[in-house]
């Protein structure tokens, strides 16, 4: 049986009359990575804020290998974080910047200073060690920025969007090491709202949404939800009331509308056959139609299926 | 304690990696110290004397008294102070409406008559208006020639008829008899007046008020050592508040939440924050004053002292502006409050204007400003006395800051 290391029951935290966090529950497993997937505003970083004690005021509670989180303060050393924002300092270089972060533990200096070359070295910044960090790149940025997190050997990582603002080549490295870290026994939990990085980085998958866990799972168990429906992409010129008024016309053939937006909607088919008709139906109606896209089952469906929305909303 | 000195350490590693800002803070108040103290005084460097004044003479009367009084501009001492020019009426008015000269002394006709025959007579003085100083000062030295004069005339009155009618003959129309009993009488007269006069009963003596326990002897005024306290206190308010705002720069990148995930406390993270922005004031303001003394001759008296003071000085803007980092929401708010707080103190407390020249209703002000405190605390040392009253004021309200600052910032990063 796999040992629970992190434990959420019922969180609640709100921002006025605004719900950041509505009765959120998470469990998280020794070496799992799990993906939090969610639009932006759906709690994901007030969810790490809160992790972190740098936000209170909430209701709720977090176990962390099976003693409340909040009740000692040496539980949080054996957690790491990675903030969105690059959190270290740009005038040191790489290796003062992991000496100064890692000398916040109580790490003797020796073994400080080996951590902190290994690291280096996972992260692809060994050759560049001793260069100011404000002659990085954006990816180096990041790199550096998960190294820091990993300095004093933590037990759960949370990365908060860790790859933000950077190219296709530095994201693959990043999900890279993610990956590694988490087969070398690490628990990690990563926000993001990108559903390809999930994919294919984590073990497991939670889709979030206004606070709340919508659905959790593993790839295969969340499309499941949507079972071997054939999504169909539609995008033009049309508004969602127009869309909505003109397939509600239609006598629906075991289509189920997974979401409808100005200019795009998504719909499944349990029958294949079912879709040349309804696309008749529409041009039928003089609804502008410019693409359309017929896509297999994937978390995306899983996503518009839970949330109503797109990712981009 | 380790936590708090390696984020000390980090804070100075860091500042002099880049340490243009720090620089450019210390190298201001120097170069504005210099531009203020040359438009002011433009052969400083060190001790001022006032130049010679500018003085038209018009001698209206060309009598003997007239000719006593340029005479007396004749003397050693008078001639160092006054470059005299003898000019008539006409071209001393042209002269003085150029603005050539500091005054201008008027003898008016029948001066010295007037003086023989005991009748009101006036020396006019027509000052520069485009000068403060230098004017006054020749007002108030033909003022004293005047009373001079008066003494004379009122004591020597009969014989100076004699001298003055004599004055007027032809030598052969004067004769030793109609002299001798006014020669007489003013022979005796000189006698009387001898025991007054030779030794003076009273004599002048100028000395500076020195306050019990002081042994600084009096210094000649050098306007660097006025200006400069003022400009760097004012910049040391700078220093402080930027290094006080990496609070708000660190919450605002994600450090702080980094940092609370470490065995650091809120309580070491603050004191290592007071700490550094303290130590980085103390650092830059001792090596301005430093070179301020190199280049300007800046004397700041007791040494020990004046470091008191810049260290209690610099100990309370960091706690001041802690505090104020607590209460502002993020760095914005702290930018655009900050630098028109260090002006307010600054227009105040006597950095831009001197104490003196700010008006009464609004000088109870100064009180509240740290520029205050330093100002006249560095003044009290250069006089040779101990600033008991900056000390004391600066310590215990920065003490109540230092508490503040604890208290509330700690509430400000838990949240």
């Amino acid at each position: 049986m796999q040992q629970k290391i992190l434990e959420i029951k019922n969180l609640n935290k709100s921002y006025g009359e605004i719900a950041a966090l509505a009765n959120f529950s998470l469990d998280l497993e020794k070496g799992e990575v799990l993906g939090l997937l969610g639009p932006n505003g759906a709690g994901k970083t007030t969810l790490i804020s809160i992790l972190s004690g740098t936000l209170r005021d909430f209701t709720g509670g977090v176990s962390f290998k099976g003693q409340d989180l909040f009740a000692d303060r040496n539980l949080r050393n054996l957690i790491g974080i990675v903030p969105q924002e690059m959190a270290f300092y740009e005038d040191l270089s790489a290796l003062e910047n992991l000496l100064f972060w890692g000398g916040l533990y109580d790490i003797p200096e020796r073994e400080l200073r080996k951590r902190a070359l290994e690291l280096l070295a996972v992260v692809e910044l060994g050759a560049r060690s001793k260069e100011p960090i404000k002659k990085f790149s954006g990816g180096m940025k990041r790199r550096l920025n998960i190294a820091i997190g990993l300095i004093h050997k933590p037990e759960l990582l949370l990365l908060d969007e860790p790859t933000v603002g950077i190219d296709v080549q530095a994201k693959v490295n990043i999900l890279d090491i993610i990956r590694n870290v988490g087969r070398q026994g690490t628990s990690v939990i990563f926000t993001t709202h990108q559903l390809s990085e999930v994919e294919q980085t984590c073990t497991r998958i939670a889709i979030m949404d206004k606070g709340t866990i919508l659905a959790a799972g593993t790839l295969a168990e969340l499309v499941r939800i949507v079972g071997e429906k054939e999504i169909v992409e539609v995008s033009g010129e049309f508004s969602a009331g127009d869309f909505s008024a003109i397939i509600g016309q239609s006598d629906g053939n075991g289509m189920e509308i997974l979401s409808v937006a100005d200019n795009q909607a998504h719909l499944a088919f349990a029958d294949s056959q079912a879709i040349p008709a309804m696309m008749q139906h529409l041009f039928q109606h003089h609804l502008p139609i410019a693409d359309l896209k017929i896509k297999s089952p994937n978390l995306e469906a899983v996503f518009l299926k839970m949330t109503g929305r797109s990712l981009r909303d | 304690m380790r936590r708090t000195s390696l984020i000390i350490r980090n804070d100075i590693r860091r500042r002099l990696k880049a340490p243009m800002a720090t620089i450019l803070f210390m190298i201001i108040p120097l170069a504005m110290t210099a531009v203020i103290g040359m438009i002011f005084d433009p052969g400083a460097g060190g001790e001022t004397t006032l130049p010679p004044i500018k003085l038209l003479l018009v001698d209206q009367d060309k009598g003997l008294a007239a000719k006593f009084l340029i005479g007396a501009f004749d003397q050693k001492e008078v001639k160092d102070m006054f470059q005299v020019t003898l000019v008539d009426a006409a071209t001393g008015e042209k002269l003085m409406k150029k603005g050539k000269a500091s005054a201008m002394l008027v003898i008016p006709a029948h001066f010295s008559d007037d003086l023989a025959d005991q009748k009101p007579t006036a020396l006019e003085v027509v000052k520069n208006p485009s000068e403060e100083f230098l004017p006054g000062v020749a007002e108030e030295f033909a003022g004293t020639m005047a009373v001079g004069f008066s003494a004379i005339a009122q004591v020597f009155a009969d014989e100076l008829k004699v001298i003055q009618s004599a004055s007027k003959l032809e030598l052969k129309d004067i004769t030793i008899a109609q002299m001798t009993p006014f020669l007489e009488m003013a022979r005796v007269k000189i006698i009387a007046l001898q025991s007054y006069l030779s030794p003076l009963l009273l004599q002048m003596k100028a000395s500076t008020t020195v306050k019990p326990g002081q042994t600084a002897q009096p210094k000649g005024f050098n306007i660097f050592s006025y200006i400069m306290p003022g400009m760097l206190i004012m910049f040391l308010l700078f220093i402080v508040e930027a290094f006080m705002r990496e609070i708000q720069n660190e919450r605002a990148d994600g450090k702080i939440r980094r940092m609370m995930f470490s065995p650091l406390s809120t309580r070491e993270l603050i004191t290592a924050r007071l700490f550094s922005g303290w130590l980085m004031g103390v650092l830059v303001c001792s090596l301005a004053m430093a070179v301020g003394s190199l280049l300007f001759g800046i004397d700041w008296g007791n040494l020990p002292l004046v470091f008191l003071l810049v260290v209690i000085s610099c100990f309370w803007c960091a706690a001041f502006f802690g505090m104020l980092n607590a209460f502002f929401k993020n760095k914005n708010q702290a930018g655009a409050f900050a630098s028109p707080i260090i002006l307010v103190f600054a227009a105040f407390g006597g950095s831009m204007l001197p104490l003196e020249q700010i008006p009464q209703g609004m000088r109870w002000l100064a009180r509240f400003t740290v520029n205050n405190w330093f100002i006249t605390g560095c003044r009290t040392i250069v006089d040779g006395g101990v600033p008991y009253l900056s000390f004391i004021v600066l310590s215990v309200s920065g003490l109540v800051f230092a508490g503040v600052a604890m208290v509330a910032l700690q509430r400000r990063l838990s949240t």
